[in-house]
């Protein structure tokens, strides 16, 4: 009896989760009919801040992947002095509120920023520029994506990664061929979170690089702008953004199963790998 | 031995904690105390919600501190109005826009309470290098304006029209949702030049110098207020703005540079 119970109680507690997350999703696409959603693909507003936005989270997550991993690796595999703190440095965009993260890259790089004042000596502003946007993206979006990648490779069984040495390989080969293939799962699965989080970052953006229609102007910015001259535009762009995340979410679930990695130490819950 | 110790790591435990206590207690105590004076005005409307306009930031809650305030662009308020707000009282920098509310019966009839002026400043260091307001043609001018929607862009497009400057707009580098947030850029030294009211340059002393806009290109900043046909509380509402075309209100308004009303023009 209290068995079951029990039972009824998980399951109407999910209910009322699942409900609540999915409500204001369907409420977006309740409101806005397929053929309107369509129509307003070419609207001008819409296309220039789907540019935008793709282009400039497309190169802030180059440059993630490119410093992220290495340095998720470092963090990952050698304990040093100081480690801890790094890691702490890492985490903390996370968890500093957009707009103090525009705060501090305005400080750093603005006009009469720590950075910034030589740089613009030099004749380089980066505020109110795409570059800005980038910067901002790859700001908010680096840690979820370096949490996850250190994850990733401390879940590696380092006996592995021996063999590998003993079997002749390099360290880079070691890497290419034998880490960065065991842990595709979690790396995949922090990549999508910092694509995610980047497609959506305002507060910073607004902040540092401002909004200017097919300059500075993110889909979220867009929305923003919209919400107060046509809610109509606003709700197509939202379920745009809906629609976007929701097939890049399935596209890199789809992705890592191609290959299944399977966790190589026994870790039960599969959080970081997806197969 | 031991004992003894952990006694005394207990009493300062418990001294740190007692200390702890009566900081928080005279801290709650002192700013009890200070909402209590209420040196701003001896009646406070309470239990009301006013949307009012960025520019009003700083000198409604000198009319009146007793009412929650929420600040920001009038588009941005109506908009938030027309989607189920909790207001009682909607003030907007411009006439238009309580129209509209008003249109769609969303507020009642509304009435104008004062009027501002439109200027543009830049950086104390001017690092543009801005002497009048056709110097915002030069080239590589960073020129920060509200984005149309917002009554301080529309009125700033209206101006660079009457003056024949709509060139400028080649320079704008970004459209902000609100006054301030144009104030912040040009004071924060990031922007080379906004279009701000009077009002607003004057909350940031030293950080900003300030170009009047001749009169002949001055558009017509009209502020206009409205009960909220929702609101829960129409009788305080009512209340509040009649406190603030009060004589002493108005007063307020005209000590932080807002412009008077003309005498003419009563529309209540």
């Amino acid at each position: 009896m209290r068995k079951a119970l029990l039972a009824l109680l998980y399951f109407l507690a999910a209910v009322v989760a699942l409900a609540f997350l999915a409500l204001p999703i369907v409420a977006i696409f309740v409101h806005v009919p397929p053929g309107r959603l369509i129509d307003q693909l070419s609207n001008p507003v819409v296309t220039d801040a789907l540019i935008v936005s793709f282009k400039t989270t497309l190169i802030a997550q180059a440059f993630i992947l490119l410093f992220g991993t290495p340095t998720a690796y470092v963090l990952a595999s050698r304990r040093f002095p100081g480690r801890s703190l790094c890691v702490t440095l890492v985490e903390l965009p996370l968890v500093l509120p957009p707009a103090v993260a525009g705060i501090g890259l305005l400080a750093a790089f603005g006009r009469f920023g720590l950075l910034g004042s030589s740089l613009s000596a030099a004749g380089i502003t980066i505020p109110f520029t795409q570059t800005a946007v980038t910067i901002a993206v790859a700001f908010v979006a680096s840690p979820l994506y370096i949490r996850q990648a250190i994850a990733a490779f401390e879940t590696i069984d380092p006996n592995l990664v021996a063999a590998s040495r003993t079997l002749g390989a390099g360290p880079a080969r070691t890497f290419f061929r034998v880490i960065l293939p065991l842990s595709r799962g979690g790396l995949a699965a922090g990549e999508a979170l910092a694509f995610a989080r980047g497609l959506g970052e305002f507060g910073a953006t607004i902040m540092f690089a401002g909004s200017l229609q097919k300059v500075t102007q993110t889909l979220p910015l867009a929305i923003y702008a919209e919400f107060e001259v046509n809610f109509d535009v606003t709700l197509a762009i939202s379920a745009l953004l809906i629609l976007i995340s929701a097939a890049l979410l399935i596209s890199l679930k789809l992705a890592s199963q191609w290959q299944p990695s399977t966790p190589t130490s026994h870790s039960r819950f599969g959080l970081l790998s997806w197969s | 031995m031991e004992l003894a110790s952990q006694h005394r790591i207990a009493r300062r435990r418990a001294t740190v904690l007692a200390a702890l206590c009566a900081s928080l207690c005279s801290l709650l105590a002192a700013t009890g105390a200070a909402a209590r004076t209420g040196e701003h005005s001896s009646t406070r409307v309470t239990g009301i919600t006013v949307y009012a306009a960025a520019s009003l930031t700083d000198v409604f809650p000198k009319i009146d501190s007793g009412p929650k305030y929420s600040f920001g662009a009038s588009s941005t308020l109506a908009a938030q109005i027309t989607q189920g707000a909790p207001a009682d009282v909607f003030a907007s920098a411009n006439t238009t826009i309580p129209a509209q509310l008003f249109a769609k019966q969303l507020v009642q009839r509304p009435v104008v309470f004062t009027r501002n002026r439109l200027v543009f400043v830049v950086p104390t260091s001017n690092p543009a290098g801005i002497h009048s307001v056709y110097d915002l043609k030069k080239a590589g001018v960073k020129l920060v304006i509200a984005a149309p929607a917002v009554p301080v862009g529309s009125y700033t497009l209206q101006v660079l029209k009457q003056m024949g400057l709509t060139s400028v707009l080649a320079n704008v580098v970004s459209r902000e949702s609100d006054v301030r947030s144009v104030l912040s850029k040009v004071a924060l030294g990031e922007a080379d030049a906004g279009f701000v009211y009077s009002t607003d340059a004057r909350t940031v002393p030293g950080k900003v110098r300030v170009f009047k806009i001749p009169a002949w290109a001055q558009p017509k900043v009209t502020y206009a207020l409205a009960v909220v046909s929702a609101s829960g509380n129409k009788a305080a509402a009512q209340r509040f703005i009649r406190e603030v075309l009060s004589k002493a209100g108005q007063k307020k308004m005209l000590a932080a540079g807002f412009l008077a009303l003309p005498k003419a023009k009563s529309k209540r």
